[in-house]
């Protein structure tokens, strides 16, 4: 941004409007051909054939095939599964973390959020160690009461439920927590004054005007469950449309096959857009916001009331802390079978993903580094535009970065896969062989976050304040560095770590884009894993979740525990 | 339906809101318990709905003792101050869903419905949410709500406060009627002196958790019992001096003004420091009366329908006058000097708190 000295104040005066101007061609330049660009492309390839001619062809094929449509089903009825277990462990929880008052719910409601950091890949590996067939808890069974045949827990569409739900219930708790706090106590006193009380204050008040945060968290929850395909592949499951796509992909030798992929992907596209136009749609018409200052007083439960509470919540806790028990051991236990637990400790495995390939380390912090470096390049304008300006396509802005959020990362993959497999001029290389290309997919992954957390603290400096500071004499630049950034960089360091905690995450988009030598920590688990080498796998997932919780103290440090914003 | 409070107590952690307030409040009254923000005004509004537990004391409603009985076990209708209509439900949702809870036949909910409605004029809205009606039109849903269970009592919670000035008045108006026409037993809470004035059958004034005092308007703006009611409701003059001595309800009060001659509600004992508490519309420019004193104008404030002069009196002393027909007074220019008088019947000795 510097200046030439001495500039004519003719030319300063075009420049004050060209330069934001050029700022925000930049923007769209950079979401247009790295989001909309490849997912309009993945449309294109789905209708064309290898000469570029249009055809039905592949769609015709698709819908005629009896696999792919049980597919379709099974995801279906496994995304709505997931969200009914989970909103029914969600509002529980939510209710009780908000409305009473009991042992250790600071505790808990702390707890609540660490399965959500849990990284997908990690938590379906240390399933597998506790409750798989050769698993600690078959093992005891087989060992106390002379069980002969172990017991499936997991394999199979229910082990999904499970994974899912244990994973993705805080979604809807935090979303619930949040809307809960926002109902002014006098919208339920009104109820009580007119004889409602009980369940039926609960059902026709209460839950109604949780609606708006709590769609918005199972939107989520559906269209990760229908996505994710690491979990079912594990678990053994192929008969789902995300993990059908994957397998279509990574084969590169039937022409056909890989068509279906790409026309599975754009139906996941499709799915997720009209279940995101229905979400907002549904949302938009309620808004329940109100100014309240007052908060609804927590009940203090009974004794008897307290322990089941407690239990409940022990309960959960200690089933989401399954994966990490699992994987725990995994990562330190030597010859680890057909015992409970290890029988030799061994610190190998770390040695071996530390110090011997330290490669899915180093690239997994770089690759995120450099990633949230351009979210918040483009992602804190971008909360700017929203925020403060009436640019001209801030609706279409403001629904693409919502739209990224429900993207299956599978269906960007291969979109990236399609799009940028041409050579890219004067390089004569595409951007597909180069190793930018996941810092890139990572940063439109998880701009969103870095968005939301930057606009909501832009929100929070009331114009009025930024005025004031000029009514006194302070110029642009004195204000923004006086008042408007000690108001928002919380914000902006919320939203950018957890844009870089997410990536180090990411999964499905790496997984279909990561080339040799470019291999991250996710990369790294699933292949150890797929590979047969468990332990590596374990160890690589020990370190991811240190850094994830390490990330989530910091942001709890710096935002207080209110995370729910970052996933409506 | 009579309602009786009794030593009624309410604390907070160490505050307490409401100590130890005794009230009756007779069948069909629109009673208002009027008091600064923090007074316990709206604590004991809840105490009477249910919506808080007493920590002492007896709420009776008729015959019928109801400090134990949660909110919907009282029969009452509450109109909140921000009105908390349910956002998710339509305006016949609104006012119908109390109906739906007592298993009404669907005929007489229909019925209900449609005479709440008709009662506040909002037929024609019953399909629009609140977020789509005017703050005016909110107000008449929360009534509507509350008044078509046919509720024993109707407690409202500043329901004006957060109405535009003129709207306000016509509301206030509609609230009255209503009121009247139903003859339903009302609580009204109120921060504004004006509207307790002029809606109230009686005003309860509160300070500090306790009623100062119980009156109809005309009585309580006529004869507050205390400085701080003095004070609160309306406008008032302090001149500080010493009583010299009351017979028959006449005072004489040495005063910076000289001797002022007033009259008392509560025995004064001579002797002892009170104030003399005169209203600005009471007192004159120039002409002759119980009580003459001399001054310069400071200030004059135009009001529109008054003219009102800051006068300095003798040590430095600021008196309110109030000219009632400013369109026929031509204003005097600050430093004019000025005789003023007011009568001995206007002129009101309060002890000193």
């Amino acid at each position: 941004m510097a200046r030439p000295a001495g500039a004519a104040p003719a030319r300063a005066r075009a420049r004050g409007v060209a330069l934001p101007a050029l700022g925000v061609a930049v923007i769209w330049l950079f979401l247009i051909v790295f989001l909309v660009y490849p997912l309009l492309r993945i449309f294109y390839d789905a209708v064309t054939d290898e000469a570029g001619a249009f055809t039905l062809q592949h769609v015709v094929e698709f819908a005629g095939d009896g696999y792919y449509r049980r597919s379709l089903v099974n995801s279906l009825l496994l995304g709505l599964g997931t969200v009914l277990a989970t909103s029914v462990l969600g509002f529980a929880i939510a209710f009780l973390l908000v409305r009473y008052d009991f042992v250790g719910r600071g505790l808990f409601g702390y707890l609540t959020l660490i399965p959500i950091v849990s990284p997908p890949l990690v938590g379906v590996l240390g399933v597998t160690f506790i409750l798989g067939r050769a698993g600690t808890v078959n093992v005891l069974l087989q060992d106390w009461f002379d069980v002969v045949r172990p017991v499936n827990f997991v394999y199979g569409v229910h082990g999904v439920l499970l994974v899912e739900t244990l994973h993705l219930f805080p979604m809807i708790t935090l979303n619930v927590v949040d809307a809960l706090g926002k109902i002014d106590p006098a919208l339920e006193e009104a109820a009580e004054s007119v004889g409602a009380r009980g369940w039926r204050k609960l059902r026709t008040i209460t839950l109604p005007l949780t609606t708006p945060g709590y769609v918005a968290g199972a939107l989520l929850v559906f269209i990760w469950t229908f996505s994710d395909f690491a979990t079912p592949l594990v678990l053994g499951v192929h008969d789902l449309l995300a993990a059908q796509a994957y397998l279509n992909i990574v084969q590169f030798v039937d022409r056909r096959l890989f068509r279906m992929g790409i026309v599975i992907s754009a139906l996941m596209v499709v799915l997720a857009l009209v279940f995101l136009v229905a979400a907002r749609r549904y949302v938009a018409i309620k808004d329940y916001s109100s100014l309240s200052y007052s908060r609804i007083a927590r009940r203090r439960l009974s004794g008897p009331r307290q322990v089941v509470a407690v239990a409940f919540l022990s309960l959960v806790m200690l089933a989401s802390f399954v994966p990490y028990l699992g994987v725990a051991l995994a990562a330190v236990g030597r010859g680890w079978s057909l015992t409970p637990f290890p029988v030799q400790y061994t610190v190998a495995y770390f040695e071996r993903v530390i110090v011997e390939t330290p490669k899915y380390i180093v690239n997994s912090f770089l690759y995120s580094g450099l990633a949230v470096a351009l979210c918040v390049a483009v992602g804190v304008p971008i909360a700017w535009l929203l925020a403060r300006t009436r640019v001209p396509g801030r609706d279409v802005l403001d629904g693409l970065n919502t739209l990224i959020l429900a993207i299956p990362g599978t269906a960007i993959g291969i979109a990236y896969i399609r799009a940028f497999h041409v050579d890219l001029p004067g390089l004569e290389r595409p951007l597909t062989s180069l190793w930018i290309i996941l810092p890139i997919v990572l940063a439109i992954r998880r701009l969103p976050y870095t968005v939301r957390g930057s606009y909501a603290s832009l929100l929070l400096v009331h114009r009025s304040m930024e005025e004031a500071a000029a009514s006194v004499g302070a110029t642009g630049l004195r204000t923004f560095r006086d008042v408007t950034l000690p108001l928002t960089w919380r914000g902006v360091l919320v939203g950018s770590l957890f844009s870089f905690m997410t990536s180090l995450q990411e999964a499905s988009a790496v997984l279909f884009l990561s080339l040799g030598g470019w291999e991250t920590m996710t990369v790294g688990i699933f292949s150890f894993y797929i590979a047969g080498s468990a332990n590596e796998a374990a160890a690589l997932g020990v370190i991811l979740i240190a850094v994830a919780a390490l990330s989530v103290v910091v942001i709890n440090r710096v935002a207080g525990a209110r995370m729910g914003g970052m996933f409506g | 339906m009579k309602i009786a409070l009794r030593s009624v107590v309410k604390a907070f952690g160490g505050v307490t809101a409401v100590d130890g307030v005794s009230l009756d409040i007779g069948d069909g009254e629109l009673f208002t318990l009027l008091g600064p923000s923090g007074c316990g005004k709206t604590t004991l509004l809840r105490l009477i709905a249910g919506f808080y537990a007493a920590d002492g004391g007896e709420i009776w409603f008729g015959d019928r003792r109801v400090d134990a009985l949660a909110p919907y076990e009282r029969n009452i209708g509450m109109v909140f101050q921000n009105y908390a209509l349910w956002p998710h439900m339509t305006v016949r949702g609104n006012v119908a869903y109390g109906l739906r809870l007592r298993r009404l036949p669907a005929a007489e909910v229909e019925d209900r419905l449609a005479e709440g409605l008709r009662q506040v004029n909002l037929v024609g809205l019953e399909q629009r949410y609140p977020g789509q009606l005017s703050g005016g039109q909110q107000q008449r849903v929360a009534l509507a709500r509350a008044l078509v269970l046919n509720p024993d009592i109707l407690l409202l919670d500043e329901p004006l406060s957060n109405l535009d000035a003129k709207i306000r008045v016509q509301v206030r108006a509609e609230i009255r009627r209503l009121q009247k026409q139903l003859g339903i037993t009302t609580v009204y809470v109120t921060h504004d002196q004006e509207e307790a004035l002029s809606l109230s059958d009686r005003v309860a004034v509160m300070r500090e958790g306790r009623v100062l005092q119980v009156a109809a308007p005309k009585a309580l703006y006529e004869r507050p019992a205390t400085r701080f009611v003095a004070d609160f409701v309306g406008v008032n003059n302090f001149i500080p001096g010493v009583c010299r001595g009351s017979a028959d309800g006449g005072v004489t009060v040495d005063t910076l003004l000289g001797a002022v001659r007033g009259r008392t509600v509560a025995d004064v004992p001579a002797g002892a420091r009170c104030v003399v508490a005169v209203r600005p519309e009471n007192l004159a420019l120039g002409a002759p009366g119980d009580n003459v004193f001399a001054g310069r104008v400071a200030l004059a404030s135009y009001l529109g329908s008054t003219l009102r002069y800051d006068v300095e009196a003798a040590g430095g002393l600021i008196v309110k006058v109030d000219i009632r027909d400013p369109w026929h007074h031509e204003p005097l220019a600050p430093g004019a000097a000025v005789t003023v008088s007011f009568p001995a019947s206007a002129a009101l000795a309060l002890g000193d708190e």
